[in-house]
């Protein structure tokens, strides 16, 4: 089908981070690369997507996400810092720098926070609004974090040795507020729930269910687990993984890892990239595969739904997520796919 | 119509099997390839209407979605165009049918060959196409052996105008133990045809039906013997001296007519046959037996029968054929003067048959066999034992005779050895003609094996791809379980940063 077609200009190095804007009367998506710069792209109606903004750091960025507005977007930078970037005025502002290159960087409307990750193994929230009465707070982590997600009221922190943290942003507002003045901004807080992925590898990406339930988590090994926040045991028997993104090859498994996950704003269904360059959408609910869409040329990197849910993008780089560490022509590319209105549903029982 | 009881089709089912275009599926019905197609090919995906053509959904989705449609969905690489209209099996181009029934077709053929080989089935023509070759395998003195044979067969039978037929359950027993009462059995047809298996069984046993061979090498009167069965018993003891001259002879016509007769028309009867005389000499019955009759040996009865013809898996059928063929050939003369006859036929038939084949030719014939030859001289016992193998061989060249003679035929060892070795001779040339056939030095033990290991195998494989799929070897793409790709990306050079401010400020 035609739905889905490429974007004119891609960025020139692999692709770290895809990220739509929250504001769903919009089609801005920003994209983090390793050539060290951000992208802002924008949707047209007319099946273009036009390049608005290229905006350049010291480092390789490895995530980005949009602030308050679609002007205001957030960095992660391998420089250490993050960073808040006008887009329209290319201003940038650091908002504090890590001890080592910063993974993630997430944004949350409801309370105001902005937090990132990084290999230090320390989680930074900050204020989001720069008159804010209180700095950055550092929180300690047990392990290196790889992915961060965000509910409307919980964070996510996935780390190494399959650790996996759940704070609750509402308690993590208040502590930040509180601990102002505590020594050098250490906040000792325990997370909502400790919790050691279902997964028996590496954690690889997280994402949370638009509806807050629960969120998904994928692994190097190909595998995908689904949990859910409520810890009563009812909710937790819920809890199931899956294989995907593998491939036979004579009589091996080739495993892919699954790179990203990205929940459905609308639908809840949540799509799945991996390093087989295969995008598949899956139901959480009724654990049913609803579609899975052809090979591309690459390791999806990235993946994100508009905040209307209409369109699909996905970053395809190579890396050593796909076993190729050379640049081809083509392997760097962003899909857009307009999605049917019925393409990602859940199916009717 | 009654439910098929075989399960697999025919070629013309499979063939007449309506089937899709687009993704090379076959279906039972048309409507349910139909309904395939709407679901799988002309399903718009936009709102999920299913078209009936490919054509109905390009329209559908120019007219409804502003789109156009550009290839069709899950269809195989090279048939998702627009230009062919399909529906059901209709418009679909003549080549692309041809190339189908032709994959249909070696698929087929490929199901079926596997099939037969699983099964040892033989196939419905197989035999009749393989007849005519089998000769080419056979050495030349096993065809002139034939030949003379055929040609005593066909004497015999002139001069034993009526045989009663002889009930095919062998009084094993009986004739193992008490050569006495062979002569009060003697005007049934057992004897003879026992002689060639109880012979092995029992050494004792077989004076009697020695004595038959013998008289005619010696020069007695075949009509005498021809008549009164009971007469033999008793009179070959007092013959037997004459031995160490008339072996060749001797030989002869027993190898004729033990192949012949036998191995069709007894074998291929009575499964329940081979096991009497196995107690007393296994081997030969059972080669004999497996060998012309693979279906029964395979039934279980016995397991050595098994393991002869699992010795040779690879053409379990070509060599059934091969000993079947001969046997026909030679057997339709004799089968139709009446098998069974034989019995007071079979001393006859050296007799007068013998002298005129006698020539050189049959001592050329028998050079390969000559070790067992000598091995005549001693007692009948040998003798007799000796004979049938010799005779087996050429019946059953195949099989690993030797071994199976070692390890069942007690006191016989030298013997056998020296059987052994000829049988291998035999075996060698037959197995030069036939690629298939296994090695003479297989025991019968091993083959039985080799053949249940294949079973085992083919068991195995099943099991295996069930295996497979619960624990699949896997190999990770990326397999760093404590660094991530983009930590590994970051310590590239060309990635490196050297936060050199930041050092400071730290």
């Amino acid at each position: 089908m035609s739905a889905q077609w490429d974007i004119a200009e891609p960025p020139s190095d692999a692709i770290s981070a895809l990220r739509f804007s929250s504001d769903s009367a919009s089609r801005r998506f920003a994209v983090a690369s390793w050539d060290k710069y951000v992208y802002i792209y924008e949707v047209s109606d007319d099946k273009q997507c036009l390049l608005l903004n290229k905006i350049e750091h010291r480092a390789p960025v490895l995530d980005v996400c949009f602030g308050k507005d679609n002007d205001e977007i957030y960095t992660a930078c391998l420089d250490w810092d993050v960073r808040r970037i006008q887009i329209s005025s290319n201003e940038q502002t650091v908002l504090s720098t890590h001890d080592a290159g910063v993974r993630n960087v997430v944004y949350s409307k409801e309370h105001g926070l902005v937090i990132s990750a990084a290999w230090d193994s320390t989680v930074h929230v900050h204020p989001a609004s720069p008159d804010a009465e209180w700095p950055t707070a550092t929180i300690n982590l047990p392990s290196k974090p790889f992915s961060l997600s965000l509910s409307s009221s919980k964070l996510v922190v996935a780390m190494a040795n399959r650790a996996l943290n759940i704070y609750e942003l509402a308690t993590l507002a208040k502590e930040c507020k509180n601990s102002a003045n505590a020594l050098q901004n250490r906040l000792d807080i325990e997370p909502w729930q400790r919790r050691e992925s279902s997964l028996k590898f590496m954690t690889r990406a997280v994402d949370c269910m638009p509806g807050d339930e629960g969120y998904a988590t994928s692994s190097i090994e190909g595998r995908v687990a689904v949990e859910w926040f409520d810890p009563s045991n009812e909710s937790q028997a819920r809890k199931y993984a899956f294989k995907c993104h593998r491939q036979p090859v004579d009589d091996v498994d080739v495993v892919y890892p699954v790179n990203s996950i990205a929940f459905h704003p609308v639908h809840g269904t949540f799509a799945t990239g991996g390093g087989d360059g295969v995008v598949a959408i899956w139901d959480a609910i009724a654990k049913r595969r609803i579609r899975i869409y052809p090979k591309l040329a690459s390791s999806i990197a990235a993946m994100s739904f508009s905040a209307d849910g209409r369109i699909l993008a996905t970053a395809i780089s190579p890396g050593f997520e796909d076993g190729k560490e050379e640049l081809a022509e083509g392997s760097i590319a962003i899909y857009i796919r307009e999605l049917g209105e019925n393409e990602v549903k859940k199916k009717a029982k | 119509m009654t439910k098929k009881k075989r399960g697999h089709p025919d070629v013309e089912e499979i063939l007449s099997r309506p089937w899709c275009y687009y993704c090379e599926r076959d279906f039972d019905d048309l409507k349910i390839l139909i309904n395939h197609q709407k679901a799988k090919h002309f399903k718009c995906d936009r709102c999920g209407r299913r078209l009936n053509t490919a054509g109905g959904l390009n329209v559908h989705m120019n007219q409804v979605h502003k789109e156009n449609l550009n290839a069709i969905e899950n269809a195989l690489p090279n048939r998702a165009g627009l230009d062919v209209e399909i529906f059901g099996m209709e418009g679909i181009p003549e080549e692309i049918v041809q190339q189908h029934n032709q994959r249909v077709l070696t698929n087929f053929h490929q199901a079926e060959a596997e099939r037969r080989a699983a099964t040892g089935n033989l196939t419905p023509g197989a035999q009749g196409a393989n007849g005519p070759k089998k000769p080419k395998f056979e050495s030349p003195a096993e065809l002139k052996k034939r030949l003379a044979e055929h040609k005593a067969a066909k004497l015999a039978a002139e001069q034993n105008g009526g045989g009663s037929s002889g009930s095919n359950t062998p009084t094993s027993a009986q004739v193992q133990s008490m050569p006495a009462q062979q002569p009060a059995q003697g005007s049934s047809t057992y004897p003879a045809y026992q002689q060639p298996y109880a012979p092995a069984p029992s050494s004792t046993t077989f004076a009697a039906p020695q004595t038959y061979n013998q008289p005619p090498a010696h020069g007695l009167p075949p009509p005498g013997y021809g008549a009164p069965p009971t007469g033999f018993a008793q009179n070959p003891p007092p013959q037997q001296p004459p031995y160490g001259q008339p072996t060749q002879s001797y030989q002869q016509p027993f190898a004729q007519p033990l192949q012949h007769p036998f191995q069709q028309p007894q074998f291929p009867m009575s499964t329940a046959f081979s096991p009497p005389p196995f107690p007393g000499q296994p081997p030969f019955p059972n080669q004999g037996y497996q060998s012309q009759v693979p279906q029964n040996g395979y039934s279980g009865q016995v397991g050595a029968p098994r393991a002869y013809n699992s010795a040779s898996p690879a053409s379990p059928f070509p060599h059934q054929q091969r000993t079947h063929s001969p046997a026909q050939n030679g057997l339709p003369p004799r089968t139709g003067s009446g098998s069974l006859p034989s019995a007071p036929g079979l001393p006859q038939r050296p007799v007068v048959n013998a002298p005129p084949v006698n020539a050189a030719q049959f001592q050329q014939m028998h050079q390969g066999q000559i070790p067992t030859q000598h091995n005549f001289t001693p007692p009948q016992l040998q003798q007799q034992t000796s004979v049938p193998k010799e005779e087996y061989n050429p019946a059953a060249p195949q099989i690993g005779m030797p071994h199976g003679l070692s390890n069942e035929a007690p006191g016989a060892s030298s013997l056998d050895d020296l059987i052994s070795s000829a049988s291998k001779q035999a075996d060698e040339q037959s197995a030069r003609a036939n690629t298939a056939t296994p090695k003479p030095a297989t025991p019968q033990t091993a083959p039985l094996a080799t053949r249940e290991e294949a079973v085992e195998e083919k068991s195995n494989k099943k099991d295996k791809d069930g295996k497979e799929k619960a624990a699949k070897p896997t190999r990770l793409v990326y397999s760093d379980n404590e660094i991530s790709p983009e930590e590994k990306m970051a310590s590239m050079p060309k990635y490196a940063f050297t936060p050199a401010q930041k050092t400071v400020q730290v």
